[in-house]
């Protein structure tokens, strides 16, 4: 069966995470994605690894690699006029263009949403930029940790008593690109639907800074409703909620409810300095942390951490295994649901990657074709779609436009 | 001409409580789609009961901003099923809803009698999304997952954390949101896959799987190496410095408690870090051997950071970015909700919404995060207070007359 998209052509001009992930989701959902990268240079992701054998080439990078699945790929340099009308000729073909060229390159190169959509009025052009196309940012210099930083999630983690002379940590990898980049592909579905009922195109302005400080959880709003500054610093008000080390790895103790403390002191046989006063609630256990935190210690050191977990469990209580990579790959729930799946690349080899974020029972998700290598389907898009001669096609590799 | 909002004419029965699932349907009502909140006094939402509340106190089920945020243009009907007509209600409102969805713990909906199998026979082309913690199938499907232990389990702690420390959280309820909009992307996807040939169908998401995208790095690294990344603080292997560095302090303390300021700072190659120095007026630092190269900085990076510490801690946040960003260095406050409630581009960008809401009045709360050329969205309304559209869908949507609507509350059928 074809996939949801299937009829949806989009053409993709990302670097690294946000623009790429966007187009990804799509494209495992059945759309055709054309990316378009720099001659000789490619994505910057595919400088940044993983690499097999930790040997850095720029078709093994893993990030690259899992961005990119679905995908044709062309080089074209977008920057020369030649460069600049191939593409328009790849605009009037396409439902949607998602790119993250930041504002000022925009300006340099011309690619603006008016100009555009003379080309291909029906375009829906989705922009993807750090602080949006509009305000006193908007030419900013950014990288994904100040982004990250910039919308309001950084200054929450780490902290607390041990860590309080420690910076506020960022959280592994490109977060801000894979927010940025489901916020907008939310943007884009969006558009097509509403496509589908007016016919007509429009230009999407999309904030990586925004799209984190819509998902602050509750702590934007102290200010606001209490005057109060959210801060990772401080003693947490409720415990136990907080990793601990077990006899084979970390495990993520998690009692919000009183039932489920309950039921925990039950799994841990009902020990007598549980039923001490000053453990006999929530708040308490929060503000004699330091007295409650090496009993739990004791306690958690003798255990496994999938016994302990599946015991708890049993009565539901909602620990966590602090999952490594390798118990994720070898987890028997993931592998009944058929989670990772594997791709071979030519260059890079076969490997396992996560698969489908989401089941659909009647249009699936699905891995077609591997990440392209760097102008891998040229011929078959100038050639073949834009009907460019051989001659043509060699005097534009000489040139450095493609 | 402005048109319709995109989902102007779909209408959500919306299930969901707590975070993942009022984020997704947040997204829909951005998008201009009718959500329709499903509630009752006997198990209010959770967030109705958490802080921040503007008395300092919980007073009231109206009155939080955690609830307040992200249920901002829905509405709210409050049901009591101990009564067979609220349940007969809720069947008439899936018959002409587009959308279903629920975040309950697994069987919990099918119970309600309100699963996939019925939900089907009383609108055929239904669409529904279940949000659950594992998803609906697996050995673990029945565990109960909770906002904050979603993180560690979908792998993210492990890679988080400070060189040599304990893995650590992300610092909020990361896998939460990050599933209710994923959830949003794969109902927008059914919506139009059902637009051109007439087909709804059901989706089954697993928080946890949903949250392994952001870790795709971390993953890959084993799959192709066989090894656990280590854990490495704020730092990045290809950029240097990259981190967070203490500026001067907030002047006031709050509850007794210094709150410390930050900004980050990223060079991402040999030409940033000359303009870094540069700026921080010690241009000599550029091509000091100890930082000249990438591998020259990542080897004397506890150095290099160091003296960029030592540049910042003397100067404010807002003087730091001042110098920085005019000599195009990567640098961005460690905003924290004081600071963003005043950032200038998030408000001159009109980002903040300030809507009338009956028991708060106007409060600040974050908007959407994209802006529409054609279609534009816009936040319609607050948040509802419990029960505020009632009436309202009772009678425009299923027909009922006010008649009806005062027998059925005589009954206690309406919370």
């Amino acid at each position: 069966m074809p996939g949801a998209l299937s009829d949806v052509k989009i053409l993709e001009l990302g670097e690294l995470v946000a623009a790429p992930y966007a187009s990804k989701l799509m494209a495992d959902m059945g759309a055709e994605v054309i990316k378009v990268e720099r001659p000789g240079v490619g994505d910057r992701s595919r400088t940044r690894g993983p690499f097999p054998k930790d040997d850095p080439h720029p078709e093994k990078s893993g990030l690259y690699l899992y961005l990119n699945t679905n995908k044709l790929g062309v080089t074209l340099d977008i920057a020369t006029a030649e460069g600049l009308e191939i593409l328009d000729k790849l605009i009037a073909g396409t439902d949607v263009l998602i790119h993250n060229i930041i504002p000022p390159e925009m300006d340099r190169v011309g690619l603006t949403y008016e100009r555009l959509k003379r080309i291909n009025p029906k375009l829906i052009m989705t922009s993807i930029t750090p602080w949006g196309l509009d305000g006193p940012y908007r030419n900013w210099r950014a990288e994904d940790l100040t982004i990250w930083s910039a919308g309001g999630v950084c200054v929450l983690n780490g902290g607390g008593p041990e860590y309080a002379d420690l910076p506020p940590l960022k959280t592994f990898g490109s977060q801000s690109g894979f927010q940025g980049g489901i916020h907008s592909a939310v943007a884009t579905m969006g558009a097509l639907f509403a496509r589908l009922r007016d016919g007509d195109g429009q230009h999407l302005d999309c904030a990586m800074q925004e799209a984190i400080a819509a998902q602050l959880e509750m702590t934007f709003e102290y200010w606001p409703y209490m005057k109060m500054i959210a801060t990772r610093l401080g003693q947490k008000p409720l415990q136990p909620v907080e990793t601990f080390m077990a006899k084979d790895g970390y495990i993520y103790l998690c009692c919000i409810e009183e039932h489920q403390w309950q039921n925990f002191v039950h799994v841990m046989g009902d020990p007598e300095w549980a039923q001490m006063e000053i453990f006999n609630n929530r708040l308490a256990r929060g503000l004699n942390w330091d007295a409650l935190r090496p009993m739990l210690e004791e306690y958690v050191s003798q255990q496994t951490v999938l016994g302990l977990y599946k015991a708890v469990q049993a009565r539901r209580v909602p620990f966590a295994p602090v999952s490594t990579m390798g118990t994720l790959l070898d987890n028997e729930h993931l592998k009944a649901r058929g989670f990772f799946v594997e791709i071979a690349q030519p260059v890079a080899g076969t490997h396992k990657y996560p698969g489908a974020p989401l089941k659909y029972e009647k249009t699936p998700w699905g891995i077609r074709m591997p990440a392209p290598t760097l102008g891998q389907h040229n011929q078959d898009i100038y050639a073949g779609r834009l009907g460019m001669t051989a001659a043509r096609l060699a005097e534009l590799q000489r040139k450095g436009v493609i | 001409m402005a048109k319709q909002p995109p989902l102007a004419g779909i209408r959500v029965c919306d299930f969901t409580w707590v975070w993942a699932g009022p984020y997704c349907t947040l997204q829909l009502a951005h998008l201009g789609a009718e959500v329709i909140r499903i509630e009752t006094k006997t198990r209010p939402c959770v967030t109705r009961q958490l802080p921040p509340w503007p008395d300092g106190q919980f007073v009231g089920l109206n009155r939080s901003g955690y609830f307040n945020q992200y249920n901002q243009g829905k509405k709210s009907l409050a049901l009591n099923f101990k009564h067979p007509e609220a349940k007969e209600i809720a069947r008439k409102l899936i018959s002409k809803s587009d959308i279903l969805i629920n975040n309950f713990a697994a069987g919990i909906i099918e119970k309600m009698g309100f699963g996939y199998e019925e939900a089907k026979k009383l609108r055929r082309d239904i669409i529904m999304i279940t949000l659950s913690g594992y998803g609906d199938t697996g050995p673990w499907q029945d565990y109960v997952a909770y906002g904050p232990a979603q993180v560690p389990l979908s792998g993210l702690s492990s890679l988080t954390g400070y060189k040599d420390f304990p893995p650590m959280h992300a610092g909020f309820s990361y896998a939460d949101p990050n599933a209710g909009v994923h959830g949003a992307f794969a109902l927008l996807t059914a919506l139009y896959h059902r637009a051109k040939t007439g087909e709804g169908q059901y989706i089954d998401m697993s928080q946890w799987e949903c949250a392994m995208d952001l870790l795709a790095e971390g993953i890959l690294e084993y799959t192709m190496n066989g090894r656990e990344p280590v854990r490495n603080g704020n730092r990045d292997p290809q950029m240097a410095p990259h981190g967070n560095f203490k500026c001067i302090d907030w002047p006031e303390k709050i509850m007794d408690m210094t709150i410390d300021r930050w900004v980050s700072i990223v060079c991402a190659d040999d030409a940033e870090w000359g303009r870094l120095a540069n700026a921080m007026g010690q241009p000599e630092l550029a091509n000091d051997p100890r930082f000249q190269t990438l591998a020259a900085r990542k080897q004397n990076e506890d150095q290099l950071e160091a003296i960029v510490q030592k540049w910042t801690s003397a100067r404010t946040v807002e003087d730091v970015i001042a110098i920085l960003q005019p000599a195009n260095v990567a640098v961005g406050a460690v905003a924290d909700n004081r600071y963003l409630s005043t950032d200038a581009n998030l408000t001159a960008r009109n980002f903040w919404v300030y809507k009338d809401h009956p028991e708060v009045g106007k409060r600040q709360h974050a908007g959407i995060p994209w802006r529409m050329s054609g279609t534009p969205t816009e936040v319609r309304a607050a948040a509802p207070t419990l029960g505020q559209h009632t009436d309202e869908v009772l009678t425009s949507i299923l027909g009922y007359s006010a008649d009806d609507v005062a027998s059925l509350r005589d009954l206690g059928a309406l919370d």
